[in-house]
């Protein structure tokens, strides 16, 4: 039969323990993220919306080799090559996705794309401010995923208005 | 049959006929010997070294697409020595190769990432920088990439032996060694590119698929080209309602992996800019777009005017056309529009063909016969620019079974060089020429006839008369020019008893003139009919404004073969089903179209359900030799209809004067030619016109 002192003792002793670690956290670092008020921090290998990367001379490193679209478990993304020529170059190889669109509605954010490319041109950046309340919105055309030209890079030969003619 | 080899391989007892290579016997014995400059039909080149086997009591490793099978021979694929040798092998493959798989156009159908994927070693052991040419332009279609090249000679073979032209070869030696076209920068040649198709590598690409999509994106679906009278399947690879490419890789159908200019690229009219994609109706003189329900709308209410006048109807029927639209044709213009006036273009004179064999049977060729008989006898025609499939399968026919080719025809021909007797003969020197071939023509154990509208009406039972008097086994075949006019003749788009021709039709002044799928209108010269139209009123179902469109009241957009279902039947009779591949927004299959008018008129209950599968149920039930089984077709091939006596009923028989083939080479197509961009931009092509 326990003793009603023992009792007593070994309640005090547990809200000291507890309190314990109350003030030891109240004195350390908080570890609280103020978003919306500060940007949140992401781990460098958080996979958010897709960013597609330039080479250093600004050409797209995107060559649509369509093995993303292949890889997609969600078949969210979806292209159409074209050539470059002499007077429309995009990107570094003989040909660029001249469309290249991701359904955000169904990515999955599994990261296959990415390891797949063959040119590290589809990488996930951190974005993850995705949510709407247009479904239509969603899908995410090539413009709207391209990292900007690098500083002091030539710029490439940007396409004619509406895009070049498919063939 | 001799008596059968016994060998054994992988430890596996294997019986092969003596003269088979151990590649072959291997493969029947379910054992993968890999190798690129092997292909079967093609001469032996021992080029790629990749099928490097052990054979027992041999010193060295052996190449096993050039050793023939030897009683006891002991073969080993799978030792270390075998596996070291394959690995090293695609090693040096790829000293030069560049590694642009994912831009390359053969990625993911590639037969050396195959390869390396199964046999190869993840790295190479040459440090040395590669050489690099840029890439070339053959011609419009065949673009060359000198260093994905690995140099097996598939594609010069298949251009000298496949296709008897020889444009393509081999300069410069070693390292620097390249597949050169035959006029030193650009290729003149057949422009068929079966190169691009036998290139195991991105070497060889097509100008038309270029860097447009990827093997494993598209759908394939398996059509009939709808150019000339041959039938072959061309493989159509479509993305999102479009037509990317034309290929026969899986070597299905009655051409295996034969197709010409036409059938791998000129698909491309299907989104021509001209393309009809709205029916137009005359308003004030000038063709106005409207609505398909105004269109069929005028179309029906004057159709049921007409028949309430008791006018006359006159209806000219296509060779494009498929079996069941034709049918359903005759049907709406017998029972509907009540009239005999039905005739359709005709290309050869099938009709005294068939009446010539009244009462024999099993005399009309196929296209593999032309591969497997004995001797074959060329009337007037230039095969290798008006059917090339025939002639692709004479050649064949020649190079593996040495057959026996006689040509007698007006030019020269491209049979000339294989040929055991060519013979140029004038107009009407015909039967003087086969007269002097008969003790040679005798001689042969079997024969096929092939003859063009050189011979027409009598002159057909003259030449049967001929071939029966030869008392050996002669077959024939009666050479046509698109692809639906043997169906077009077989649903009987004819006159009936009393009934106008095609040029009467277009001289008198009938009520209401309907033309499906055909262009009589236009002015060849010394063809009746290049007169302005004399019919009040003209509907024309076609893909473009044709010269008999622009002169029609009602213009009805239909699709093309490519957007439609049905059966097709080609020159040798054969009947291939064809697959809707892509939607054309605004057209129409001209089947759909014809139901749709006949229920505008309130008489669709007696023509019955405008659905392909149903009118074929019907043709198959009353159409004469066209009771034909079903799993053959439906699985991709061809299915020979059997001739029965009296088949084509028509009143007085046709006249031979109007029988007259178009003659198209191998980059004309008739009207629908004219609008396909590849046929017009090759050099050849505006050489040949």
């Amino acid at each position: 039969m326990p003793n009603k002192i023992e009792d007593v003792f070994g309640v005090a002793a547990a809200i000291a323990k507890g309190m314990g670690v109350t003030f030891k956290e109240m004195m350390s670092p908080t570890v609280t993220e103020y978003y919306p008020d500060e940007p949140a921090k992401f781990e460098e290998r958080y996979r958010g919306a897709h960013v597609l990367q330039r080479d250093a001379n600004g050409m797209e490193k995107c060559v649509a080799c369509f093995l993303c679209a292949a890889a997609c478990p969600a078949d969210c993304i979806y292209i159409e090559a074209a050539e470059n020529t002499e007077t429309v170059r995009i990107s570094g190889g003989e040909r660029y996705a001249r469309v290249y669109n991701i359904d955000y509605n169904r990515c999955i954010f599994c990261g296959y794309c990415v390891e797949a490319c063959p040119t590290d041109a589809i990488t996930h950046g951190h974005g993850f401010e995705v949510a709407s309340f247009n479904t239509s919105t969603l899908i995410k055309r090539k413009e709207d995923m391209l990292a900007p030209i690098p500083p002091g890079a030539k710029p490439p030969v940007i396409a004619p208005a509406g895009g070049p003619a498919a063939h | 049959m001799p008596d059968l080899v016994k060998l054994t391989i992988d430890g596996k007892a294997v019986q092969a006929a003596p003269g088979t290579l151990v590649i072959d016997a291997a493969k029947m014995a379910g054992i993968e010997i890999p190798a690129f400059c092997y292909y079967e039909g093609l001469t032996l080149q021992a080029a790629c070294r990749m099928c490097l086997v052990e054979v027992e009591k041999m010193p060295k490793m052996m190449t096993a697409c050039t050793l023939p099978v030897a009683e006891g021979m002991v073969v080993r694929t799978e030792t270390p020595q075998v596996a070291q040798a394959r690995k090293y092998t695609l090693e040096f493959l790829l000293t030069n190769h560049p590694l642009d798989c994912p831009v390359c156009d053969k990625g993911g159908e590639c037969e050396l990432q195959d390869m390396v994927f199964r046999y190869g070693a993840g790295e190479s052991r040459y440090t040395e920088e590669k050489v690099h040419t840029p890439e070339k332009q053959f011609s419009p279609v065949v673009f060359f990439d000198a260093p994905r090249c690995i140099l097996c000679f598939r594609c010069v073979r298949i251009c000298n032996e496949g296709m008897g032209v020889g444009a393509l070869g081999v300069i410069y030696r070693g390292v620097l060694s390249e597949i050169a076209p035959n006029h030193g920068d650009h290729l003149e040649c057949d422009e068929c590119g079966a190169c691009i198709d036998i290139c195991p590598v991105g070497a060889l690409t097509s100008g038309i698929y270029r860097y447009q999509t990827r093997p494993w994106e598209m759908q394939h679906v398996g059509a009939i080209c709808t150019h000339c009278g041959d039938g072959c399947k061309t493989t159509l690879g479509v993305r999102n309602n479009r037509i990317i490419r034309g290929n026969n890789r899986d070597h299905s159908g009655i051409n295996g992996e034969f197709l010409c200019i036409k059938g791998r690229y000129a698909f491309d009219f299907y989104d021509h800019p001209e393309r009809l994609q709205a029916p137009l109706v005359r308003k004030n003189g000038k063709l106005e777009e409207v609505s398909w329900s105004e269109a069929l709308d005028t179309v029906a209410n004057r159709f049921n005017q007409i028949r309430a006048d008791g006018g006359t109807f006159g209806v000219i029927g296509s060779n494009h056309t498929t079996n069941e639209e034709n049918f359903y044709l005759r049907k709406f213009a017998r029972e509907v529009l009540a009239t005999p006036h039905i005739d359709h273009h005709r290309t050869g004179d099938v009709t005294a063909l068939v009446d010539a064999l009244s009462g024999k049977t099993g005399r009309m060729a196929t296209v593999a016969d032309l591969y497997n008989r004995k001797a074959v006898l060329v009337l007037g025609a230039d095969l290798a620019r008006e059917h090339p499939l025939l002639s692709f399968q004479i050649r064949a026919n020649y190079r593996h079974h040495q057959a026996h080719v006689y040509a007698v025809t007006p030019g020269p021909v491209r049979e000339d060089k294989y040929a055991v007797a060519s013979v140029r003969v004038a107009s009407g020197g015909y039967f003087a020429a086969l007269e002097d071939l008969r003790a040679r023509l005798k001689a042969e154990p079997e024969l096929v006839i092939v003859f063009d509208d050189s011979f027409k009406g009598p002159d057909v039972h003259r030449l049967v008369e001929f071939g029966e008097s030869l008392g050996i086994p002669v077959r024939y075949i009666c050479l046509v020019d698109y692809s639906n006019s043997r169906g077009a003749l077989d649903m009987g788009l004819v006159p009936g008893e009393g009934g106008m021709r095609l040029d009467e039709m277009l001289a008198a002044d009938l009520s209401a003139l309907w033309v499906v799928g055909a262009n009589p209108f236009k002015g060849t010269p010394g063809v009746p009919g290049s007169v302005a139209r004399k019919a009040r009123f003209l509907v024309v179902q076609d893909l473009f404004l044709t010269e008999t469109a622009e002169q029609a009241d009602v213009v009805l957009p239909a699709a093309s073969a490519y957007e439609k279902s049905g059966t097709v039947t080609n020159t040798t009779g054969e009947v291939q089903r064809l697959k809707r591949a892509i939607n054309t927004m605004g057209a129409k299959p001209d089947l759909e179209i014809m139901g749709f008018i006949a229920r505008q008129m309130g008489a669709a209950g007696a023509l019955g359900p405008w659905v392909p599968e149903t009118v074929f149920a019907e043709i198959r039930r009353t159409v004469h030799g066209y009771d034909i089984p079903l799993p053959e077709i439906d699985t991709g091939g061809a299915a020979p209809t059997t001739p029965v006596n009296g088949r084509v009923t028509e009143a007085g028989g046709p006249r031979p004067d109007l029988i007259r083939s178009d003659h198209n080479g191998l980059f004309a197509s008739g009207t629908l030619g004219r609008y396909s961009k590849v046929l017009n931009s090759v050099l050849e092509g505006r050489l040949d016109r």
